[in-house]
């Protein structure tokens, strides 16, 4: 393809590939996104200025630069990251060998192939809206490159193909069927850039993630929610302490214990896994399906994978975790470093002025309500040896990590087992979408202490005892510097800011639910719902099939009956007889313009003037006007028409 | 856009095109019903299917809500597109037309009247079977119709019958092409090929024991538009007082130097049949050249001086020989 012709129809190829491309700018390397643009840009250029494509050869031979480049900088060229960025380069590269019709569709076809990356790394509703606008322009790129039909009726053309196969989309994305698990398995996620939970505990690591306010997962209740102090989400447990972190030493790895007590909910959580950690309502019954239960009363998949997933848990709040402990375990919980002597000491004159080991949990929170402490979201730095003789004596200051952390220390050191338990705490419930939304600044610690009265751990959160606000009320209550505020101007925002956020959340979470959420579970529930069939299977999925055929059908039916508009002067004609009736003018059907202006005497004198007008341009466009010129004649003479409304004459 | 080899030796196309071919009864007007319009993806077409299903694999695996959207979405418009393709063709009627009469080896044109009786306009290519032009493409706005002329090589002389035509979109995207193939009653008249005859032989004038000359010089033969030259003893001035015509009258052997005889014997017993008839439809366009008049003999027929007597003439030269 050569000349003018080729720049109108190839240039909207070049455009699509462009905005198709645009949003993997955001996860993309830079130089891989700016190259694959440059390249796209310099193709349009050459096609604009009708010079020659470099040979193929040469092509092929500096492809091959920017692939060892991506191999040094993502050290693969699959997976999601690789095989995208992989993907871009190609269509940038193959644009510059693409001359034929057929190679512009090859193309045209990689592009298709192209909108559906972005979608790997976001599947909010905007890149949804940007999916949109990729099938737009990829469509008509498709009709232009085609270059049989004028730009606008091409347009109209897209416009019309893409709103008639909607319905037809809806039905498939409904009804075939999903599977519950990959093909084939996919590279392990990444574990760069989370923003979740860290590996261990040390003084300042959970209080780094609360300003980043993110959501890390919703949870939706079937029936009441139990009440918002309860809301201890389990997620790690930390057993052994190393003078300054707490961490997991992998020691006891068996599943144990057993759920004493409490009030029983049933809740639905849908989270993207932190490293195969997934959040459950302390304390957890039964493990949800396709996850794992591991020590310590927490929920792992079995296989990491960095997708949202949605389970079904069932929880006892305030409940005990009964567990017998043998002696081996008993020692390995309450094992300490050297170290914090004056702790030690402090341990040892609170645990003389108590009775028993309740006794002692309880003169250990007194103990913190009413030294003096406080809570902080930027506490004093903790620097070298004893930082929990430093926090206990000196600061006074800390997160919930510094009261965990010290709490669990005394406790050990008055011979209790006990263990750190981390995870989030609260939750803000959105009424407009009936869920509670967790976010990254209800991360929380706290403690779980082993009473051997009851053979059984016994939840304590020193925080509680710190600042009741933060269990009640939340983190936002408790830490001013975490409350929303207006950018720059500071202050609280606006109720109606705040109710619109809600429903903005609200909003996302259906769509998260349904959309990007509807998965084989989802489908055979909505099956069931619908009542094609109990189970996803061939009959059910035909006999969708089948029903939305019907619906999807109905509007390409109105398509192919949707009669043309008719022809202006006829449509005049009618409405100028019917407005001249209507005025007490006795019109018949067969009157022609002459016998309609003698019977239009009968009017007054300016509406008989404009009669005149319209019945001689009428005379003048049905047997004068030479046929290019009179649709637009005809159109401004209807609209004549349609502003002349004769009055009638006592 | 060219096929894979292994693709064109399957000859699928050509093997289902020569078979449509064969069910078609010829008739002089077609309307395009559902039975007529046959629909396929082009390469294109089936390339993007080919994308969505790798885009629904990858949904499958990697469990991307949206991609599987995006799959069935392309799906969908690959189906639309099925229906925007036929809609071109559905409801239009085709009529045959004439096609004008040339000499072999030049090309003629046949021309189809093609009626668009919906609200909508239409893209379309017609493409003569066998024919190996250029597709001739045409514009049809809502109820409206065009003549669509097809060029076409000849060979032979003889009456050439319409090959069937192939009516094809692919209107908006290139993904499916709706074709249909139709034959018209429709035939073109090919002359044979002139071929130089100087030897001058028997280019004398008639009535050599013929009855033309002889007949007498002022018998009247026929009524002629009238040419410049004409005598006014030769215009007819009863036709013109009658019906203001001006016109001639012709007389055999009136012209000067008499009429000459094309003969089918001028030649030896030798020479066979097609190079007689190249030599004497040459003389034929020697003598309307030079406007003698001219009387042509092939066994069995003959030609005198009458109205379109070139046409005549060519006309029994291209046909001679044919099984009535």
């Amino acid at each position: 393809m050569t000349g003018s012709d080729a720049l109108r129809r190839v240039l909207p190829v070049l455009l699509a590939l462009a905005v198709t491309a645009a949003p993997l700018a955001r996860y993309l390397p830079g130089w891989v996104v700016g190259l694959s643009a440059a390249m796209l840009l310099a193709r349009g250029i050459l096609l604009w200025q009708q010079r020659q494509l470099p040979p193929r050869w040469l092509v092929a031979l500096a492809v091959a630069v920017p692939l060892v480049l991506l191999w040094l900088t993502l050290r693969t060229l699959i997976g999601r990251e690789g095989g995208s960025a992989l993907l871009l380069l190609l269509v940038g590269f193959k644009a510059f060998e693409t001359f034929s019709l057929r190679d512009w569709r090859v193309l045209l076809a990689l592009g298709f192939f192209l909108a559906a990356t972005p979608l790997l790394f976001d599947q909010s509703p905007l890149a949804a809206g940007w999916l949109v606008l990729s099938l737009f322009s990829l469509t008509w790129a498709m009709a232009a490159l085609h270059g049989k039909q004028p730009i606008l009726a091409s347009l109209r053309a897209t416009l019309q193909a893409l709103l008639l196969s909607l319905p037809l989309m809806l039905v498939l994305f409904v009804v075939m069927p999903r599977l519950p698990g990959p093909l084939w398995s996919i590279p392990a996620a990444s574990a760069t850039a989370s923003s979740g939970l860290a590996e261990d505990m040390a003084p300042g690591s959970l209080s780094q993630l609360i300003p980043s306010n993110e959501p890390v997962f919703t949870a939706v209740f079937a029936g009441a929610a139990p009440p918002r102090r309860d809301f201890y989400w389990r997620v790690m447990l930390f057993d052994q302490f190393d003078g300054r972190r707490w961490f997991n030493a992998g020691v006891v790895d068996e599943p144990g214990g057993q759920v004493l007590g409490g009030n029983s909910v049933s809740y639905t959580l849908t989270v993207v896994p932190d490293k195969g950690r997934v959040p459950v309502l302390d304390l957890p019954g039964e493990v949800a399906e396709g996850l794992r239960e591991r020590a310590g009363m927490v929920w792992r998949q079995p296989r990491p994978s960095d997708t949202r997933i949605r389970y079904r848990a069932g929880s006892h709040t305030g409940a005990l975790l009964a567990e017998p402990l043998d002696a081996s375990h008993l020692a390995y919980y309450r094992h300490l470093p050297a170290g914090n002597e004056r702790t030690r000491a402090l341990a040892a004159s609170i645990r003389a002025r108590s009775q028993g080991d309740e006794g002692y949990i309880r003169s250990l929170l007194e103990h913190f309500r009413l030294e003096n402490f406080r809570y902080t979201l930027s506490p004093p730095l903790l620097e070298g040896g004893d930082i929990v003789d430093q926090f206990l004596f000196q600061t006074r200051q800390g997160f919930c990590e510094h009261y965990a952390s010290a709490f669990a220390f005394l406790a050990r050191a008055a011979g209790i087992p006990s263990r750190v338990v981390v995870g989030y705490q609260g939750g803000e419930y959105n009424p407009a979408g009936g869920y509670w939304q967790i976010r990254s600044s209800d991360a929380h610690a706290w403690v779980e202490v082993w009473l051997a009265s009851r053979q059984s751990w016994w939840r304590v959160d020193p925080t509680a005892a710190v600042s009741p606000d933060r269990i009640e009320q939340g983190v936002e209550q408790a830490v001013p510097a975490v409350r929303a505020a207006v950018p720059i101007l500071g202050g609280r925002p606006p109720a109606w800011i705040m109710a619109l956020r809600q429903h903005w959340l609200a909003a996302n979470f259906v769509w998260q639910q349904w959309v990007v959420g509807y998965d084989a579970g989802r489908q055979r529930s909505l099956f069931r719902s619908l009542g094609l069939g109990p189970e996803v299977d061939t009959a059910a999925v035909l006999k969708g099939l089948l029903l939305g055929a019907v619906l999807a059908l109905l509007p390409l039916w109105w398509w192919w009956r949707s009669l043309p508009p008719r022809e202006p002067l006829l449509v005049g004609w009618l409405l100028l007889a019917q407005r001249l009736r209507r005025a007490g003018v006795a019109v018949t059907s067969a009157d022609t313009p002459a016998e309609l202006l003698q019977r239009g005497t009968s009017l007054g004198e300016a509406d008989r003037e404009q009669l005149a007008a319209l019945l001689d341009a009428y005379v003048g466009l049905r047997y004068r006007t030479r046929e290019e010129a009179a649709p637009l004649a005809a159109r401004r003479w209807l609209r004549g028409v349609r502003r002349f409304r004769p009055s009638a004459r006592r | 856009m060219s096929w894979p080899r292994w693709w064109r030796a399957l000859r699928f196309r050509s093997h289902l095109q020569a078979w449509l071919v064969r069910r078609l009864p010829p008739s002089a007007q077609w309307t395009l019903r559902h039975q007529r319009i046959y629909l396929l993806p082009t390469s294109f077409g089936w390339m993007l299917l080919g994308v969505a299903l790798a885009i629904w694999v990858g949904a499958l695996n990697y469990a991307v809500s949206l991609a599987y959207a995006l799959s069935f979405w392309i799906i969908g418009l690959l189906l639309v597109s099925v229906l925007m393709a036929y809609r071109q063709l559905a409801g239009l009627t085709l009529q045959a037309g004439t096609a004008d009469p040339v000499f072999a080896g030049e090309v003629t044109h046949f021309s189809i009247r093609l009626d668009n009786p919906s609200g909508w306009s239409r893209t379309l290519q017609g493409h003569l079977a066998g024919s190996t032009g250029r597709t001739s493409a045409c514009q049809l706005s809502p109820h409206s119709s065009v003549w669509l002329s097809l060029p076409l090589a000849t060979t032979q002389r003889g009456l050439l019958a319409m090959p069937a035509l192939a009516l094809s979109c692919d209107v908006p995207f290139g993904l499916i092409r709706a074709f249909a193939y139709v034959r018209l009653r429709q035939q073109a008249l090919v002359y044979p090929v002139p071929q130089a005859d100087v030897s001058g032989h028997r280019q004398g004038v008639s009535g050599e024991g013929e009855a033309l000359s002889t007949a007498g010089d002022d018998e009247f033969s026929h009524l002629a538009a009238y040419r410049d030259g004409d005598t006014p003893r030769q215009i007819a001035w009863k036709v013109l007082a009658r019906r203001d015509v001006l016109t001639s009258k012709r007389f055999a052997g009136a012209v000067a130097g008499g009429c000459r005889v094309l003969d089918w014997h001028d030649y030896p017993p030798g020479d066979d049949a097609e190079s007689r008839l190249s030599r004497l439809a040459w003389r034929v366009l020697e003598c309307e050249r030079e406007q003698h008049c001219y009387r042509l003999r092939v066994p069995g027929a003959e030609v005198g001086p009458q109205p379109h007597q070139r046409e005549q003439a060519l006309a029994l030269l291209a046909r001679y020989g044919e099984t009535p």
